[in-house]
């Protein structure tokens, strides 16, 4: 970070050329303030919101997606789908949603506060992180091409073994499907690396480990996570796609391969996923409780480590996903117990929040009352979980709407109110409006009480036996009322999220109707580090470098206690704030060449597909952006630095200069050489750059 | 008919979401008592709909496969039986955590507009003996439950305790320690009985496929005895679930699972369904278990060791062709039995028509499951096309011509299948291709069908109706 602050020594002598043009083809991007600036940003909180933007509009496609599976579920005998395309629908729906709209949900809330809650001024590797975006998007985009290609993925998210192989899957949705997600699962991995590096290495003085915010926890624990989960994926998709497109025999059963391989490898995978979905969603409410609690976190250490302990936890409990695959006895029983603990850091978290609650001062606002739903409704979700982790009780559930009713309360009622929390929360921080809290409310009941009709009637359709995965059912089963009720409230969650959208654009008019009022750099009197600085967050962050002093820093330099220990405000939210007006802060540069490489991948996965010729200009593209990558200079002297550059000007620098000595003395704080360059990082020359690593 | 519990579930459930959109329609009811448009009213008016729902779903019909109401099979019951402790368990926890959400909101909940910059509640951010508690109340908890839940699976997977019977079989008496193997396979279950040491025709040892007795859709047992299930698949991964005798098991192919057990303690019909994803036709493949008392059990193995009975004339005819003669058909049976063999014996085995054209080697190449079923006893049979259709009408006990002639005419229409071959390379197919049947061939293969096998009673035809 330091060196992105401090202005670079630069000789008159240098050459600007070889920077400006690596390979002589492209000159470096400037940022103009036109829509280009977005191809190539490297700053976090624009990805971070092309991350959300992204996520948002895959949400509605898989949306309508749900809505397409529940009105052919409406009534007995639907005919809307036929069998064909109802399972490409459910199997996209689910894809949809956790690769392509929670994922990379919570990438985008981490993306854009993590360096903001430990007081950094940007990732560790800007252009690392523009790279994981595009490669997110344009692997979203390449597995969704599948539907205007012959098809979407038919074999469920799952898709198991050997019902993935060509023979009982034809078409080339599974292809899409198997090179779609190793396109996506590698910008999680590019993105897990980026936040691991950034939250160990870049935070400021002060900001040791136990301070960061529980948010910051949580994706760090989630980042690790994906770091080793994903790779289990990856290998068990390159199998899958050689066995499609090379005739390999991973998953061939007629010879002699063993289909419960897939699903090892792909619960060791989908299990730590499901904590990969929920935890940013814990972070998220972690923060949004306390603040409208007016209280710390209850139990902070107890938060930390029941989501560490989550995250080993989650490691050990795969196999619940095969109680009835016939994998013996001893082994269901292992697992069915390790399953059923896991509700014990999960339950310590509910707990916690209820006691932070308990005792405080609660503003209802639209973010705490997400917030409050994701704690009522996980509870349902953990609670249903617990009755899988009863292995003989499992036998009767697993793969009935028991276990949609189940994975939904936690997904949707989990995960997705928590980022709907968060949207609430940080709307203000990101894009300098509030929402408006009245439509937010509309948005709020109809979501959760939509939710409740659609998912809690799935319950009991899945004791009553009604199968997953199935594309009609017969009159007569039972079935009829409660799938229509569940229909309906589909659209009553269509309804609510609508109003979301809606609030979006009608929140903005009200504010500029009212002349635009800044809502300042903390509307809603919070806690930590991203609302010390000016709303909407200015492309430096903070003008200055932050000491921390504890948890809740931010909290703490607003109040203070009084002789009788009494809590008493000793100063506003904006004498404490910084206004973003430093001037002086030089920023990574942007570029081309994250999203040249990205866009290589999609183009060598068509040609696995189609033609492997087609592999050569993407394999093409892809070097061209690592060679370009490597050349360019990470740093570009002659950019504009934050608004308005003062190289020669030493005297503004003094006070950083200070800082960066401080820091220097903090041996925690002490970067390896010229790589993982963090807070305290002494003086950097041209070589030793922010991006180091990365080439 | 509908047990108490089946009413429980769907009411408490329900009713736990009604009182609760009620509490938090309460409480915003009143602070927003202004606002005519308010969320708050129009929850008020839902929870009306909400109550309506809990009524009408007490009245709900019985659902055939319904894990917690009608169990026939002392596995389901012991299940049920832990099942509803743990959901009281699960409802005491959710109500005591839904409770305290809901006093901290009525209690400590401040309107934004009163909101005062310098109040502040205890800063409480930690609390020992709490969070002592809060890791062991829920260990304590899942102590005792996973302790029982260890009992409850050694019990259903320990060892069987299958007790031989004694059954007739081909004229001789055989201790059979009733096992069945269950074959899954793209969209329809087989199940195969082996007794041993049964000495068999040469005809039927040779063309067999694997078992003394092949059935499709439909397993037969006897009644009051434990029965083991060797779960296994053709081609893709099936399970095979009877809610009301027990859980499910995958049918994983190439894997021989572990010992799966099933028993039925009454007679009657019981339904099935695959959960296990597998495909096109994944919600169209069902099986239904049917429980005979032992007599009527014995009864049903003699007539499926025979083969199909046919008149002295066909008979005749049938030997003809066997033997490599052409005559023209005369009537219909004749007709029926030279459409079969030219048309579906290449894949389907019906015993005394067509042994000779049918072996397990000539189906595989044909079909990628490597099966298809054997309609010898077809009208022995509750259901076919996967245990979709009814062989038979519940309500008149007439056989179910039409759907036979419709599914006959092209089984596409009856059953979504891949009609097509897998590839140009691999010209196997996976499902019932439309044949190009006429109407006369139709009709009369609807004669044969009906003639194959002994028609099961009329208990068991109007227990194979749903509802």
């Amino acid at each position: 970070m330091a060196i992105i602050e401090r202005p670079l020594a630069i000789g008159p002598g240098d050459s600007a050329e070889t920077v400006k043009r690596p390979l002589g083809s492209l000159t470096r991007p400037q940022q103009t303030g036109s829509w280009k600036d977005w191809l190539s940003t490297v700053d976090h909180k624009k990805i971070g919101i092309m991350y959300g933007v992204t996520a948002m509009f895959f949400f509605v496609i898989g949306g309508a997606e749900a809505l397409l599976i529940r009105i052919q579920l409406a009534t007995p005998n639907g005919t809307l789908l036929s069998p064909e395309v109802y399972n490409q629908v459910f199997t996209m729906h689910g894809v949809t949603m956790i690769f392509l709209v929670i994922m990379p949900l919570a990438a985008a809330f981490a993306n854009y506060l993590l360096p903001l809650q430990i007081g950094a001024r940007d990732v560790a590797f800007p252009r690392m992180n523009a790279l994981s975006f595009w490669i997110f998007l344009f692997g979203g985009v390449f597995l969704n091409t599948s539907w205007l290609l012959g098809g979407g993925a038919d074999g469920g998210w799952f898709n198991y073994a050997p019902n993935s192989s060509v023979t009982f899957s034809p078409t080339h949705g599974i292809d899409f499907y198997a090179l779609g997600l190793q396109i996506t699962g590698l910008a999680s991995l590019v993105s897990a690396i980026n936040l691991i590096v950034t939250v160990l290495n870049m935070r400021p003085k002060g900001m040791s480990l136990f301070r960061m915010p529980v948010f910051t926890w949580m994706n760090l624990v989630v980042q690790f996570l994906l770091l080793f989960a994903v790779p289990v994926i990856s290998i068990a998709l390159f199998q899958l796609t050689f066995d499609r497109l090379f005739g390999a025999n991973f998953f061939n059963t007629e010879a002699g391969a063993d289909p419960l391989l897939w699903q090892h490898l792909f619960w060791i995978f989908g299990h730590p996923e499901v904590y990969i979905l929920i935890l940013p969603s814990f972070g998220i409410i972690s923060e949004v409780i306390p603040t409208f609690s007016r209280k710390p976190i209850f139990g902070y250490r107890a938060m930390v480590f029941s989501g560490i302990a989550i995250g080993f936890m989650g490691w050990g409990v795969w196999a619940h996903h095969m109680f009835v695959s016939g994998i013996g006895p001893i082994s269901v029983i292992a697992f069915s117990i390790s399953t059923m603990f896991i509700a014990v850091p999960t339950g310590v978290k509910i707990l916690n929040w209820l006691a932070t609650i308990w005792g405080g001062k609660l503003r209802f606002t639209t973010a705490m009352l997400f917030a409050v739903g994701v704690v009522s409704m996980f509870t349902i979700g953990g609670l249903s979980g617990v009755t899988h982790s009863i292995a003989p009780a499992d036998t009767q559930q697993t793969d009935t709407y028991y276990i949609v009713a189940h994975f939904h309360y936690v997904i949707f009622g989990g995960a997705l109110l928590g980022i709907f929390s968060g949207f609430y929360f940080w709307w203000p921080k990101m894009f300098g409006y509030m929402l408006n809290e009245r439509v937010g409310k509309w948005n709020f009941w109809l979501q959760i009480v939509g939710f409740n009709v659609t998912f809690g009637p799935m319950h009991i359709l899945g004791l009553q036996g009604m199968s997953r995965r199935i594309d009609t059912y017969d009159a007569g089963f039972g079935f009829e009322f409660w799938n229509l009720i569940a229909s309906i409230g589909a659209f009553i969650i269509a309804a609510g999220i609508a109003i979301f959208f809606w609030n979006i654009s009608y929140s903005r008019k009200q504010w500029k109707k009212a002349g635009m009022p800044n809502p300042g750099p903390d509307p809603w009197d919070a806690r930590s580090l991203e609302w010390m600085t000016a709303s909407p967050c200015p492309e430096h962050n903070f003008d200055e470098e932050i000491t921390v002093e504890g948890p809740d820093e931010f909290w703490h330099r607003k109040y203070g206690e009084d002789e009788h220990g009494n809590i008493v405000r000793i100063a506003t939210a904006e004498e404490v704030a910084h206004d973003g007006s430093n001037t002086n802060v030089h920023l990574p540069s942007p570029s081309y060449f994250p999203i040249i490489l990205a866009l290589g991948l999609p183009i060598v996965a068509y040609g696995l597909i189609y033609s492997l010729w087609l592999c050569i200009p993407g394999a093409a593209l892809i070097v061209y952006g690592i060679v370009g990558w490597i050349f360019e200079h990470p740093d570009d002297p002659n950019a504009a630095h934050g608004h308005d550059d003062h190289h020669d000007d030493g005297d503004d620098h003094a006070e950083l200069d200070a800082g960066d000595e401080q820091a220097e003395l903090e041996p925690a704080e002490e970067p390896e050489e010229g790589e993982l360059v963090g807070a305290g990082a002494p003086m950097l020359n041209d070589e030793s750059v922010t991006e180091g690593t990365e080439a | 008919m509908t047990d108490d519990r089946s009413r429980d579930l769907p009411s408490v459930q329900t009713l736990g979401q009604a009182s609760q959109a009620r509490l938090t329609m309460s409480k915003t009811a009143e602070r927003n008592r202004m606002l005519s448009t308010s969320p708050a009213r129009f929850l008020k008016r839902g929870a009306g709909l909400v109550a309506l729902a809990v009524v009408l779903a007490a009245c709900a019909s019985d659902a055939e496969l319904n894990t917690r109401a009608d169990l026939a099979g002392p596995e389901a019951i012991q299940i049920e039986n832990f099942t509803t402790w743990i959901l009281i368990v699960t409802y005491v926890v959710f109500a005591l955590v839904m409770g305290a959400t809901f006093w901290a909101w009525h209690k400590y909940r401040i309107k934004t507009d009163d909101y005062e910059d310098d109040e502040f509640p205890a800063q409480i951010d930690h609390n020992t003996t709490a969070e002592i508690l809060f890791n062991g109340i829920p260990i304590a908890i899942l102590v005792v439950v996973g302790f029982f839940t260890f009992l409850l699976h050694w019990e259903l997977n320990g060892e069987n305790d299958v007790n031989p019977i004694t059954v007739d079989v081909a004229g001789q008496a055989i201790d059979w320690e009733p096992e069945i193997v269950v074959v899954g396979q793209q969209w329809w279950w087989e199940y195969q009985y082996h007794f041993g040491d049964v000495e068999l025709t040469a005809q039927r040892v040779e063309n067999l496929p694997n078992a003394d007795i092949t059935t499709a859709t439909q397993m037969v047992i006897p009644v009051g005895q434990e029965i083991e299930l060797e779960v296994t698949s053709r081609d893709v991964i099936h399970s095979h679930w009877i809610p009301a005798l027990n859980g499910k098991r995958d049918a994983v192919p190439g894997r021989q699972s572990a010992p799966w057990k099933i028993q039925a303690d009454e007679p009657g019909v019981f339904f099935g369904q695959c959960t296990e994803f597998c495909g096109l036709s994944h919600s169209r493949m069902r099986m239904q278990v049917i429980a005979l008392e032992m007599p009527e059990f014995q009864a049903w193995v003699s007539a499926q060791m025979q083969g199909v009975a046919l008149d002295a004339e066909t008979q005749a005819y049938v030997d003809q062709l066997v033997a490599g003669d052409t005559p023209a058909p005369e009537n219909s049976s004749q007709r029926a039995v030279a459409t079969f063999r030219g048309k579906c014996a290449s894949c389907h085995l019906l015993e005394g028509v067509a042994d000779d054209l049918w072996s397990a080697e000539r189906v595989a190449e044909q079909l990628v499951s490597g099966a298809a079923p054997n309609l010898t006893h077809f009208a022995s049979r509750t259901t076919f096309a996967g245990g979709i259709v009814n062989v038979y009408d519940p309500d008149t006990g007439d056989f179910n011509e039409n759907d036979l002639r419709a599914w006959l005419r092209n089984p596409a229409d009856i059953k979504a299948n891949f009609t097509e071959p897998v590839s140009a390379d691999d010209p196997r197919l996976r499902g019932m291709p439309n044949l190009n049947l006429t109407t006369e061939e139709v009709d009369d293969l609807v004669g044969l069908l009906e003639a194959a096998g002994e028609r099961p009673s009329d208990f068991i035809i109007q227990e194979t109706g749903v509802e």
